[in-house]
């Protein structure tokens, strides 16, 4: 038994050790982003250290106020909970679709649907622009919030395609024995059954849509209706760039971001389809 | 599955509608357009496009030498990541969700670079690679490695394009992670008790049941990070600008300097022909995978 | 677990709410239409991609609000790339602001005036408004008669500063190479020994952003005028003189004897202009070639850096005066579209009098294109300005800018010992047949 125990002491110091490595790794340009928002512009390049001569803590206030955080924060939001809500909502019902169920040219249409996921064109912005001009949605929420979705499909379907297939097509067949519809399983059986898979989704179309910035930019004209990363911009001059600053705006950026994934990452957990059955 | 009928099949058809409508208006009808565009050339701006026919196809396949250079590069950064980024987003994901302590805190950490802005990436990574006061080779010299004092990492033609994919796997990897550990999640968890009644002890129990309903998720990670890494752009842009001379070039830095350059039409058919070479690739793998899987 | 299912499908249902929401709200906004050209508002719009000016942008466009009542916004958007996105997406659409900037060469500026983008401005300025500027910041939104592309013979920009590259040095650090800081090297053969000096010294003696292509070859080009002359250059581009001309192969060998004398920063070759000034501001090298701007720069990032202005060395057997790049460092064009087409002119007309610029010149630390407002600068300023009389001619034809980009990537290649100059040379001239052949 003793030895089982050293061994097993062995191994978990040792994934520990791994785990612990890769991690501060990680954390290192976390640190360095918070301590470089705290420091004064010519403090950066010449103190190496982590921490600041004194701390700046009204950069934070400074960023927020010249980027008008305030303003583009709202923007932020609206476009990635309804662009994520948005995508989750079509690409799982199309996934599904494909995953499970029989319908005409279903191959053809998957394969056209992900190739999306293939051809990146860098100009491809300009007929967009034309397109949202001719249906009277340039510079609305409306026209980008549907490039976000539109542009979330491939991924999204590719991604949750696979999980349906994995999971045991049992339950469903039972409820459809029972009566259930096919919208009903979807609904109220195979959507909470793929619950890691698609707060795996959010997550990433989250990342995605905050980050966002060429296509806002290009699309939209008014600036109240612009997201976060046009906040960002005035700390980038094309010879001047506030580091400070630009590093207190980044981490205010960043911290949704950061609680949305504390958040979605709970979902993914072990065990759903015991209990689904008893649920 | 039961036989669908042929109403159901057009009812069912309603399940991949708006994908479909949204994927016609706003992804189709541009893509058409771009493609029109590569049979012309044009500059972007000009009234006139004049109309080339297959000339910059030939152009790029038969004299743009540095273009296929591009997509070699690009091919390099793919094999690693495909090993070392994938092996490890696979590690990660099986050690932390053996239900060890701490398990939360490391799944957080290891999407920070993912989340991290690409800004705070590239500044931070150049520091650790800059030959005069970097990182990197304090380290390496307090190691007792003095030739290293004044290497530029991203300067060197031996050392650029590994340097910057080391950067890509390491911005990349969370992502492969959180989809594995996705993945190993949904595994039902009757499989395991089922094979523990069986007797089959932890090894056995990973290759029969973790490794079987790991590889759809699994292949379709890597099909995801073969499509990253072959179209990897911002960071090569913000850390070597394809330098040193052209050593660091991919398709879409190429892509992107014929553009600005003023030759909209000849950088959509080098798209286009980036394109067919990632569908065939992907193509291969979907393949390969499937042979796996029987 | 019941619960937990109730939950996930509230937080469902609920986004879609709001999608409605959100989409309904937007039709009433649509309605209106709202555009970068639009008629209804009487409103000058400008676009720019300096956002560090945008303060200084701000506070002029209310003083002239003050004055007059009309109303000017500046929307300022970086970095360059995304600005010069919008840009061409405007204009695809024909919605450009009244005034913008396309950030183009010659080449592409023709394309936006042959397209109707661009307003012919030759009637204002013969007024007397183009008097007020330097000569060279004009010649770069100039057409000439006869043309390479067709463009109506014109000016067609306002030039907002000026800019030229010179070589900064470090004084202190020359010092303590031994050097005499008020005597910077005037010839090649001083440049290279005050390198050695410096090298011995352990300081990094040369650094500049040889990652930003353009950089790398500005400073060949430099040479190139002293050792072509304007008609050499013609010459060369028409394909009149090869580029295995001996005369490039001494360019290449100036680069290759820096590279010899190890006089480079290390990872100079992937260098953004950024991380170059970084490494002047903290010291960590000597020498920096860099633009005007950098003295803003270097004032941020290190209040106390002591340095000098040089030229680039002269060669001793240069039949030709060396010249600098520079000139207009970033104009203004008014949209031939727009409805409020004289607005704007009258607005840029006020923009570059003598006060607006020189208290532009103040804030932004930038050479004002006003020759009047160049009087007051600080010193270092004031020396960049005399340069803008040494600043390369603006040439009636280009070269395509494959062979412009293959130039700078032989000369990175020479920079990391990848290739000999006289493969460099000889490669630049394959790419030159193949270029004319298409």
């Amino acid at each position: 038994m003793n030895f089982f125990k050293l061994k097993k002491n062995i191994l978990n110091s040792l994934t520990h050790i791994i785990l612990i490595a890769v991690s501060l790794t990680c954390l290192f340009p976390v640190f360095w982003m918070i301590s470089s928002s705290l420091k004064k512009q010519s403090e950066i390049f010449t103190n190496m250290s982590l921490l600041p001569e004194t701390w700046q803590f009204v950069n934070y206030k400074d960023a927020f106020l010249t980027a008008d955080f305030g303003m583009y924060f709202l923007n932020s939001v609206i476009y990635t909970v309804v662009g994520v809500a948005a995508i989750v909502l079509i690409t799982s019902m199309a996934a599904y679709g494909f995953a499970r169920l029989d319908f005409w040219g279903k191959n053809i249409l998957f394969y056209l649907l992900i190739s999306t996921l293939l051809i990146p064109i860098p100009g491809a912005f300009v007929p967009l622009y034309l397109l949202l001009k001719s249906l009277h949605l340039l510079d609305t929420r409306t026209g980008l919030l549907l490039c976000y979705i539109s542009g979330g499909i491939a991924f999204g379907l590719f991604l949750l395609k696979s999980f349906f297939e994995e999971l045991p097509k049992e339950i469903e067949e039972a409820a459809l024995i029972d009566g259930c519809s096919r919208f009903g399983i979807y609904w109220r059986i195979a959507l909470p059954l793929a619950k890691p898979a698609i707060a795996t989704l959010v997550i990433i179309q989250c990342l995605n849509i905050w980050n966002e910035f060429l296509l806002a930019l290009v699309v939209l004209q008014d600036t109240s209706k612009m997201p976060i990363q046009r906040g960002l911009m005035v700390f980038q001059g094309t010879h001047m760039t506030d580091y400070p600053l630009l590093m207190a705006g980044l981490t205010i950026a960043t911290i949704p971001i950061v609680i949305i994934y504390l958040f979605m990452q709970k979902h993914i957990v072990k065990g759903i389809a015991a209990g689904a059955i008893k649920g | 599955m039961m036989k669908a009928t042929s109403k159901e099949k057009t009812f069912n058809m309603v399940f991949i509608l708006p994908a479909l409508i949204l994927f016609l208006v706003f992804n189709l009808y541009p893509l058409l357009r771009t493609f029109q565009l590569s049979f012309y050339q044009w500059n972007g701006i000009d009234k006139d496009m004049i109309f080339v026919g297959f000339a910059q196809y030939k152009h790029i396949i038969f004299n743009n030498p540095a273009y296929w250079k591009s997509m070699l590069n690009a091919g390099y950064i793919t094999l690693l990541c495909l090993t070392l980024q994938n092996g490890l987003a696979l590690l990660l994901a099986l050690l932390v969700n053996r239900q060890i302590r701490g398990e939360n805190i490391y799944r957080v950490i290891f999407f920070l670079p993912p989340v991290l802005s690409g800004i705070v990436v590239g500044l931070i990574w150049k520091f650790i690679y800059d030959g005069n006061f970097g990182i990197l080779n304090n380290w390496l010299v307090s190691l007792g490695f003095t030739s290293f004092s004044d290497f530029a990492w991203l300067s060197e033609i031996k050392t650029a394009l590994s340097s910057v994919a080391v950067v890509h796997m390491w911005k990349g990897f969370g992502y492969g992670f959180i989809i594995l550990l996705a993945g190993l999640q949904t595994i039902p968890t009757e499989l395991y008790e089922a094979a523990e009644v069986d007797g089959a002890d932890k090894w056995q129990q990973f290759i029969n049941t973790t490794v079987p309903s790991l590889i759809p998720v699994f292949t379709m990670v890597t099909i995801l990070t073969i499509l990253g890494a072959m179209q990897i752009f911002d960071l090569i842009y913000s850390m070597t600008q394809g330098g040193p001379a052209g050593h660091t070039d991919v398709p879409i830095t190429k892509i992107y300097q014929y553009m600005n350059n003023g030759e909209f039409g000849y950088s959509t058919a080098m798209a286009v022909i980036f394109g067919l070479v990632l569908l065939i690739v992907s193509m291969i793998q979907l393949y390969a995978s499937k042979k796996i899987n029987k | 677990m019941l619960k937990k299912q109730s939950f996930f499908k509230i937080v469902l249902s609920l986004a879609v709410c709001i999608s409605f929401l959100a989409a309904c709200s937007q039709n009433q906004e649509g309605g209106s239409g709202k555009s970068g050209n639009d008629n209804n508002a009487d409103v000058v719009k400008i676009w720019h991609w300096m956002t560090d000016r945008q303060a200084a942008f701000e506070t002029l466009a209310k003083k002239y609000f003050d004055q007059t009542g009309v109303k000017v916004v500046f929307e300022t958007y970086a970095p360059t790339d995304v600005y010069k996105n919008k840009i061409t997406a405007a204009a695809s659409g024909k919605l450009l602001p009244d005034i913008f900037n396309p950030i183009a060469d010659k080449r592409e500026l023709a394309s936006y005036i042959n397209a109707g983008y661009i307003a012919d401005l030759t009637d204002a300025m013969n007024d007397g408004w183009k008097d007020v500027f330097f000569e060279k910041s004009l010649t770069q939104n100039m057409f000439t008669d006869n043309n390479e592309w067709n463009v109506k013979p014109g000016i067609y920009g306002v030039p907002l500063d000026v800019s030229t590259l010179m070589i900064y040095y470090n004084k202190d650090l020359f010092t303590k190479a031994g050097l005499d800081p008020e005597k910077p090297p005037k010839t090649w053969a001083e440049f290279i020994e005050a390198g050695k000096k410096l090298k011995a010294a352990g300081i990094q003696p040369f650094v500049c952003g040889f990652g930003e292509a353009w950089l790398i070859g500005s400073f060949a080009a430099s040479y190139q005028w002293s050792l072509f002359g304007k008609e050499g250059i013609i010459d060369t581009i028409k394909g009149k003189i090869p580029y295995t001309d001996k005369r490039w192969l001494e360019i290449f060998n100036l680069f290759k004897e820096m590279k010899d004398n190890k006089m480079f920063a290390s990872g100079i070759v992937t260098m953004v202009n950024k991380d170059a000034e970084r490494t002047f501001a903290i010291g960590k090298a000597a020498m920096a070639l860099n633009g005007s701007w950098g003295v803003n720069v270097y004032k941020s990032m290190n209040p106390s850096l002591n340095y000098g202005l040089m030229y680039p060395p002269e060669l001793p057997d240069a039949k030709y005066p060396l010249l600098v790049f520079g000139g207009d460092g970033s104009s203004l064009f008014v949209n031939e579209m727009s409805p409020r087409k004289e607005k704007a002119i009258a607005f840029l007309k006020w923009f570059t009098q003598k006060e607006q610029q020189v208290f532009l010149a103040k804030e932004t630390l930038n050479i004002p294109s006003n020759k009047d407002a160049a009087q007051d600068l600080p010193d270092i300023l004031k020396k960049f300005s005399e340069s803008v009389n040494r600043t390369f001619d603006t040439l009636p034809v280009l070269e395509a800018w494959q062979v412009t980009n293959y130039i700078n990537l032989n000369l990175q290649s020479v920079v990391i010992g990848e290739k000999t100059p006289e493969q460099a040379i000889a490669e630049i001239q394959g790419e030159k047949e193949r270029q004319t052949k298409k």
